[in-house]
């Protein structure tokens, strides 16, 4: 009878996500006013997605892993250009880059990792919005942008849109998954094993102003492999303007 | 949640340090007056071997790809070649060859390198260290961490003891669980953590030594290495000092600390050096010399730090030991214009003219001179050299302002 019962909650631990209550928290935005219908074929400038494969081991640590990462790399960005294909929408790939160009790119990759990290701490999660993004009955308005310096980037002269993706992934070693079920059956203390978190951000490259943004702690499909990869990134680019929805 | 910070902090976490399960890791004996042997260098371009190493490599490759075109990076192509050259005059040219140096604009004292041979140096190193030698013993030390692969070795330390630890505590939930009341989880905790940095300690211990070593074997003077730590060490005396702080500990080890302390470091670094390597050169002439287009913003980075006593004492080392110059007296201005209590500003005044006398053409110093003078209440001279600031700079970014304050009667 004990058995069983530890069974139950084992299950029904293992079953659910532990990160964190799914309804406390947002996962993607768009901004007022911004309509779906103006992104059909559009011109949308990719650069390089950061993208870093490990694994976690028993005690929380992260080991990069290159061969995992140079796969889900390719992955990645293989899936992206298909599905960005069923969005109706051209994609450009950001041109080889040199000196200033490449410094500006660097500090503009810099800046949207920050304002990403912002929207996710005070966006995203209700309770934390802040009063200068309150005020003016703009609480439920999702008003973010990167200046319109970004009208300098090279290659944005070709393109009216700029996507950025991150994506880190651990998996959980064998050593993480065995502490995991000894931790929950023998103490009956809850673990997670392996963390997959990734966000994408679509910014307007006339105004600077981000348009659409979707972070996820924990998503599903396997990076590793083309089929996972193509699973990852349909749950990153949800509620993209103008996906359909069966994309 | 999705934590975007991704370039330098990955890498300082890497750069920590490990564990003591492997009590039999490469410890040096503190007390030894021989310096350990060099290893032969390597032939070619070294590969990394193994999936722990092949990974910190990867990252490492990356986050030197964002170092180069980073914000931070001081672009100053021919002072970093000149770090690269003491790094080979320090190690040997078969054994620089490979490496690619860095410059970070960041006015704290620091040096790495990365697995991948990624030779990072803080522009704040150089105006502690006063010659070719002294540099050089900093760069071989971190060239030592490098050749001797400690980040690897610290990373999987690292690893085990987290992992020890977390299987540790699951068990010991377990036990409680089964009424087994005294577990020994935390002093075990205190074991790990305290093996972990002292296996930092060790590793720095070593890299001093084989730092040491270099320098004995090159044409500069191994006696400087001990002399870099007796700069440090008066630097945070003085500003301990000035701010009525007590004297900085240079022998306690604390038991998170993940390097020796600044003392043992310099006595070591003192006894290991080859005595008959004293009147060796120290390169100070050349030294100076590449440093010089840049000193004046080097300057201008510390004096942002806010730290009188310290500052104070770094432009006093540096116009004791190579003579004062202009850029030395209008950091000193600016530093004591910047405290500005009524007597720092006489003796602003006092350092501007000095600047002034020995560089005429120097706008900054009239700036700074008119403003002191401003503030002192010498209204008429004041307008005097402000207005020679502005014919020497008409373009100048507070033109305007300063223009203003000509204008204003003075009497506030």
């Amino acid at each position: 009878m004990n058995r069983t019962f530890a069974w139950a909650v084992a299950a029904l631990f293992f079953g659910t996500s532990m990160a964190m209550p799914a309804t406390a928290q947002e996962r993607s935005a768009v901004k007022q006013g911004f309509e779906i219908s103006r992104l059909t074929s559009k011109r949308i400038l990719v650069f390089a997605p950061e993208v870093h494969v490990g694994s976690q081991s028993a005690g929380g640590t992260v080991t990069p892993n290159a061969d995992w990462t140079e796969r889900a790399r390719n992955n990645i960005q293989s899936a992206l250009a298909q599905q960005q294909q069923q969005l109706g929408n051209a994609v450009i790939a950001a041109p080889e880059l040199y000196n200033d160009d490449a410094r500006r790119v660097e500090e503009y990759d810099a800046l949207f990792a920050a304002i990403a990290d912002s929207v996710i701490e005070y966006q995203f999660v209700k309770g934390n919005r802040l009063p200068t993004k309150k005020y003016d009955n703009k609480e439920g308005v999702f008003d973010w942008s990167l200046g319109q310096g970004v009208r300098d980037l090279p290659g944005a002269k070709d393109a009216d849109y700029a996507l950025f993706i991150f994506d880190d992934d651990a998996y959980g070693s064998t050593g993480r998954k065995l502490l995991q079920a000894v931790a929950i059956l023998g103490a009956g203390v809850p673990m997670t094993s392996g963390s997959h978190r990734g966000y994408a951000g679509l910014v307007d490259l006339h105004s600077g102003d981000v348009v659409w943004m979707n972070a996820d702690s924990q998503m599903g499909g396997d990076v590793r492999d083309p089929d996972g990869a193509v699973k990852r990134v349909r749950e990153m680019l949800a509620g993209f303007p103008g996906a359909r929805t069966n994309g | 949640m999705a934590k975007a910070c991704k370039r330098p902090t990955w890498f300082a976490s890497v750069a920590l340090p490990v564990l003591a399960l492997a009590a039999s890791s490469p410890v040096v004996a503190a007390r030894t007056t021989i310096t350990p042997p060099l290893a032969p260098p390597y032939a070619g371009a070294y590969q990394p071997v193994g999936k722990d190493e092949i990974g910190l490599w990867q990252r490492d490759d990356e986050a030197e790809k964002h170092l180069a075109a980073s914000a931070q990076l001081l672009v100053a192509p021919a002072l970093t070649a000149y770090v690269h050259h003491v790094l080979c005059e320090t190690v040997g040219e078969d054994r620089c060859k490979g490496v690619r140096a860095y410059i970070v604009r960041d006015p704290m004292y620091n040096a790495s390198m990365s697995p991948n041979g990624t030779l990072r140096v803080w522009s704040g190193l150089f105006l502690r260290a006063h010659n070719e030698a002294e540099l050089g013993a900093v760069l071989g030390h971190e060239f030592g961490h490098f050749e001797k692969r400690h980040t690897l070795a610290a990373f999987k330390g690292e690893r085990s003891g987290q992992s020890l630890l977390a299987w540790a505590s699951v068990l010991s939930i377990m036990a409680s669980n089964y009424g087994y009341r005294d577990s020994h989880f935390d002093q075990m905790r205190v074991d790990v953590y305290g093996n972990l940095r002292h296996f930092d300690r060790d590793q720095e211990r070593e890299a001093d030594a084989i730092g040491v070593s270099y320098l004995n074997s090159s044409s500069l003077r191994p006696q400087a290495a001990a002399q870099f730590w007796q700069t440090v060490m008066a630097e945070q005396d003085r500003s301990a000092a000035v701010r009525g702080l007590k004297r900085p500990d240079f022998r306690g080890v604390a038991f998170f600390a993940d390097h020796p302390p600044d003392e043992e470091r310099a006595e070591t670094d003192a006894r290991l050096a080859l005595p008959s390597a004293a009147n060796r050169e120290d390169g100070t002439a050349a030294y100076r010399q590449a440093l010089a287009p840049w000193l004046p913003q080097l300057l201008n980075d510390q004096l942002k730090l806010n730290d009188f006593g310290g500052t104070d004492y770094l432009i006093q080392a540096m116009g004791d030991a190579d003579g004062w110059s202009a850029p030395l007296y209008f950091a000193r201005g600016e530093l004591y214009r910047l405290r500005g209590n009524p007597r720092d500003l006489t003796s602003a005044i006092d350092f501007y003219g000095q600047a002034i006398a020995l560089d005429p053409k120097l706008a900054d110093a009239y700036r700074g001179l008119g403003l002191a003078q401003m503030r002192s209440g010498l209204v008429a001279p004041a307008r005097e050299t402000l207005s020679r600031y502005l014919v020497l700079q008409p373009q100048a970014r507070d033109a305007a302002m300063i223009a203003t304050l000509i204008q204003s009667d003075g009497d506030r």
